[in-house]
């Protein structure tokens, strides 16, 4: 359909140097919505309902607040929250470097965090397969995203129960 | 501009006065220009569907933490003291404390999880490949962003919980060599955890890691307006 205007290869300032008729064109020929109302209310509406949503939990299951910091009395179980369990499975993770050295456990585990992160960071410029965008044609970025999801869950997971 | 009927969009003014007084704005600050182009002469692509919500869903709870943080300021206290009481009181005194606390701790662990989604959905749909390289690298600084603010606000209410888990959460980078000690004696404000420690997370969970994110966001979302919406797969 080579009289398409190709909208989603255009900057935005390219889009909206597009003549008014054209854009009429497109909303009509479903390529494009109006930004005002459509776009704005179908906006509204997702925050609206996220809104809700909050205020339901929070409502069923009120925030917590745990009995009063003791720095005399230090708890047999200390465990972060949901979201640092992995980064603390990976000190203990970094407990069996020990045959390194008695230095290596320590800065192994933030050595491993911090590569984690670099990784993440990293990742377009680690993956430079070209222009495929389409999952089923790049398998290997599919897999190794795959093992660090997975590893991350497992890494929650056993950092919770063990 | 001089006429009977002022269009904007769907909207046909009429009314003198609103005429009037739009027409001094537009004569002075282009107001007409900037709406046509920004609102109603804008259009978004019609191939967006419920996996490509979470960015903007990230953002919406960002402001929501916003809103609620400078509302539970009202009435804590960041000091060892009356930290852990002046969150009692939120909870139990303050109108709608109790849900304001609520959506601010719950908000914190949703926006955790809707990040999350935002990045899987980007990186399996490949949008992080050129151009668009530079938005996954401070997409993810927003996320270090995010946890920093966990980080330091978990520890404000001054529960026994909080308090091992920044004992903990700061001992960590004091493995790192030369400088590790450093930064754990910066994190803490001495060599133990105390009041100063509290004050520190309090002013970097409010004032300054909240405008260094908020400035990473306008970053975040400029680059996506320079380089428009990435299309279908």
């Amino acid at each position: 359909m080579a009289h398409q205007t190709d909208f989603t290869k255009k900057k935005e300032c390219e889009v909206k140097a597009l003549p008014l008729e054209e854009k009429k064109r497109m909303v009509k020929d479903g390529e494009a919505h109006w930004f005002f109302p459509r776009h704005v209310a179908e906006q509204v509406i997702i925050c609206g309902a996220l809104l809700m949503i909050l205020i339901t939990i929070s409502t069923i299951f009120p925030a917590h607040l745990g009995e009063k910091a003791d720095p005399f009395n230090t708890p047999d179980h200390i465990k972060p929250e949901w979201y640092f369990l992995a980064a603390y499975y990976t000190l203990r993770v970094a407990e069996y470097t020990e045959f390194l050295g008695a230095w290596a456990p320590k800065i192994m585990g933030i050595v491993m965090q911090g590569v984690a992160v670099t990784l993440l960071l990293l990742v377009p410029f680690i993956d430079r397969g070209g222009k495929e965008r389409r999952p089923s044609k790049r398998p290997i970025a599919m897999a190794a995203g795959a093992a660090a999801a997975i590893t991350f869950i497992a890494f929650t997971l056993l950092g919770h129960y063990v | 501009m001089d006429m009977d009927t002022l269009e904007l969009g769907p909207f046909k003014v009429k009314n003198k006065l609103v005429i009037r007084m739009f027409s001094a704005l537009d004569d002075r600050l282009g107001v007409k220009e900037i709406l046509d182009d920004e609102v109603f002469e804008k259009i978004a692509p019609a191939h967006l569907g419920f996996w490509s919500c979470f960015g903007g869903i990230s953002f919406f709870l960002f402001i929501c933490q916003i809103v609620t943080g400078i509302l539970l300021m009202i009435y804590y206290q960041p000091t060892i003291s009356q930290a852990h009481a002046s969150v009692g009181r939120i909870m139990n005194e303050a109108p709608f404390g109790w849900l304001i606390r609520g959506i601010h701790a719950w908000g914190s662990n949703l926006m955790l999880i809707t990040i999350a989604v935002h990045m899987t959905k980007i990186f399996v749909s490949g949008i992080y490949k050129a151009p668009r390289e530079l938005n996954w690298v401070v997409g993810v600084i927003l996320l270090l962003l995010t946890l920093g603010l966990s980080f330091t606000g978990y520890l404000l209410p001054w529960t026994q919980l909080a308090y091992w888990a920044t004992v903990v959460g700061t001992e960590t980078p004091a493995a790192i060599p030369y400088i590790g000690e450093y930064i754990r004696f910066a994190m803490r404000g001495g060599d133990e955890i105390g009041q100063v420690t509290l004050t520190r997370f309090f002013a970097i969970h409010v004032m300054v890691l909240p405008v260094i994110t908020a400035a990473t966001v306008l970053l975040h979302l400029l680059q996506i307006r320079r380089q428009g919406i990435s299309g279908p797969l």
